[in-house]
């Protein structure tokens, strides 16, 4: 016979009870489909409640929701966002503590049928709900610059813009960060994915400079291009879980850092010498991304 | 034909019925109802029995504030198509699966106190929904007694059902059976693999170790413990 896994019907917080008027509320956004937002949401996310933050991730993707999977916590959904908006639940029973790391808590998305009618009152009822028991709520927000973006847009304080050095990836990023702008959303600031660095030398790849010139924004993390990510996403296990020290691990790290006021230096791999002292530094993770 | 208004009976709590007319020939949703309620001053609760007709999110919401904005309140959803359940169940509506189309005229439908009747929960008395195809990730299939998939329910996708749920299939996602609060209700796949298992009250993460090759499995109540089992060679429903 096999057995179920039990689940423990409350998801109660001891911590939570104290009211934080001041938890940062930031939204991570592309424009495009497939950059990484949901894998950064996932990683910043526990990498901030490893630095002892307490952390939210909101899911505001209702339509193709992944969060969950990435995070490992799937199965134990039992409430979601919508249940919370009716009121047939309360905010301890829909939040999703991380079953390793306990300053993490994870707000499901809804139904996917409910995209049509959630307004962007609900996302920041929900978004106000979760900030109370949290310092930092990371709302992962929908590619595209439709209704599920300006629902997301509407929760936010301020945002995180992520984009590969691919043309159309950098023009749809250029897009939004003008609509967050219209929006008043302050900072905003970048985190570049998946580069390359010997195609960026080989100058088949747009470099780290290229980008911020067009951008013209705070460039708060470099992740090169790293297959650990794909490991960790079919395992439902964030590379920044496990003391993990490959280079993409380590640049999401230093985001979190960065992101909390860390000064943090930021080296450029595409400008590293490729010299054996280079490579043993890289090697023993003295080099930061 | 426009839409049928049956006003409950006076001092009764059961509310309103309002019954969409065969959609073969009819206007929109819309309009029949608009026509079906004329100039009525009829107050309170209302169920919509949509026949077979396929209603969308979309059009149950606008239908639903049509109807708020005349005083009456849209509580509940009856109909013979999975289409208007799942959206009335996106919406929050309570819906009801209709035993069978609703054709004819006024006179030979059946009494609203008739149909109140077959509302009742429970497994022998609820009608069994069958449900064709693979539900995909983000379906959410709803039922009021026994519902049967045949097709494979994928991770991500859910199915709740009043009575049992069976799967001619994979069982990938979230099931949950007896929503209403029946103990007795099971869960039968061909394939159980599922994310989440729900009996009742009762909530159980799926097993990591994938089931035996070929072995069709049930998972039932035991005490408040969801156990999984070789599926019985027996028909549930009995």
């Amino acid at each position: 016979m096999r057995r179920p896994g039990p689940l423990a019907l409350t998801c109660c917080d001891p911590l939570a009870a104290v009211t934080n008027a001041t938890a940062r509320i930031i939204l991570i956004c592309s424009g495009k489909g497939g950059v990484g937002k949901t894998t950064l949401t996932a990683n910043l996310g526990i990498a901030l409640a490893q630095l002892g933050q307490r952390t939210v991730v909101l899911d505001a993707d209702f339509g193709l929701r992944n969060l969950d999977l990435l995070l490992g916590l799937e199965n134990r959904i039992i409430y979601t966002a919508q249940e919370l908006l009716a009121g047939s639940c309360r905010l301890e029973q829909a939040l999703v503590k991380h079953k390793q790391q306990p300053n993490l808590a994870l707000m499901p998305a809804g139904n996917p049928r409910m995209l049509e009618w959630l307004t962007p009152e609900d996302m920041r009822t929900v978004a106000n709900l979760v900030a109370e028991r949290a310092d930092y709520v990371l709302i992962d927000c929908p590619a595209g610059v439709e209704q599920g973006f300006k629902n997301a847009a509407a929760a936010c304080h301020e945002a995180i813009v992520i984009t590969t050095p691919e043309m159309s990836a950098v023009r749809d990023a250029d897009r939004v960060i003008g609509l967050l702008n219209s929006q008043g959303i302050q900072p905003i600031q970048l985190v570049l994915n998946r580069v390359r660095p010997r195609m960026v030398a080989n100058q088949e790849m747009m470099s780290v400079a290229d980008v911020t010139d067009l951008l013209a924004l705070p460039l708060l993390g470099l992740v090169v291009e790293d297959e650990q990510v794909i490991v960790s996403t079919n395992r439902g296990e964030p590379l920044t879980l496990n003391g993990n020290g490959s280079p993409a691990a380590r640049a999401y790290h230093n985001v979190a850092r960065r992101l909390r006021g860390e000064q943090v230096p930021l080296h450029d791999p595409t400008r590293e010498r490729r010299g054996l002292r280079a490579r043993l530094l890289n090697k023993l993770g003295m080099a930061g991304n | 034909m426009a839409a049928a208004l049956i006003p409950a009976r006076e001092g009764d709590p059961s509310p309103h019925l309002l019954r969409l007319p065969p959609q073969a020939g009819a206007a929109s949703a819309l309009e029949e109802v608009r026509f079906g309620l004329g100039s009525t001053a009829l107050r309170g609760s209302l169920q919509l029995d949509c026949g077979d007709w396929a209603l969308d999110c979309r059009e149950l919401r606008q239908l639903s504030e049509m109807l708020g904005g005349r005083g009456l309140a849209l509580r509940s959803v009856t109909a013979t198509c999975p289409t208007t359940l799942v959206a009335a169940s996106a919406l929050g509506l309570q819906n009801l699966w209709a035993e069978q189309p609703l054709v004819g005229t006024a006179e030979t439908w059946p009494t609203p106190e008739g149909l109140a009747g077959a509302a009742v929960p429970g497994l022998a008395r609820e009608p069994l929904l069958i449900h064709q195809g693979t539900l995909r990730s983000g379906d959410h299939l709803q039922a009021e007694g026994t519902v049967l998939v045949l097709g494979d329910v994928n991770p991500g996708a859910r199915v709740s059902a009043g009575g049992h749920v069976l799967v001619w299939g994979r069982l990938r996602g979230v099931a949950h059976a007896g929503r209403r609060g029946d103990r007795g209700a099971r869960i039968v796949a061909l394939q159980l693999r599922p994310l989440q298992l729900r009996i009742a009250d009762l909530v159980a993460r799926g097993p990591e170790d994938p089931p035996p090759a070929g072995l069709a499995e049930e998972a039932l109540l035991e005490g408040d413990e969801i156990r999984i089992e070789p599926a019985r060679a027996t028909w549930p429903l009995d």
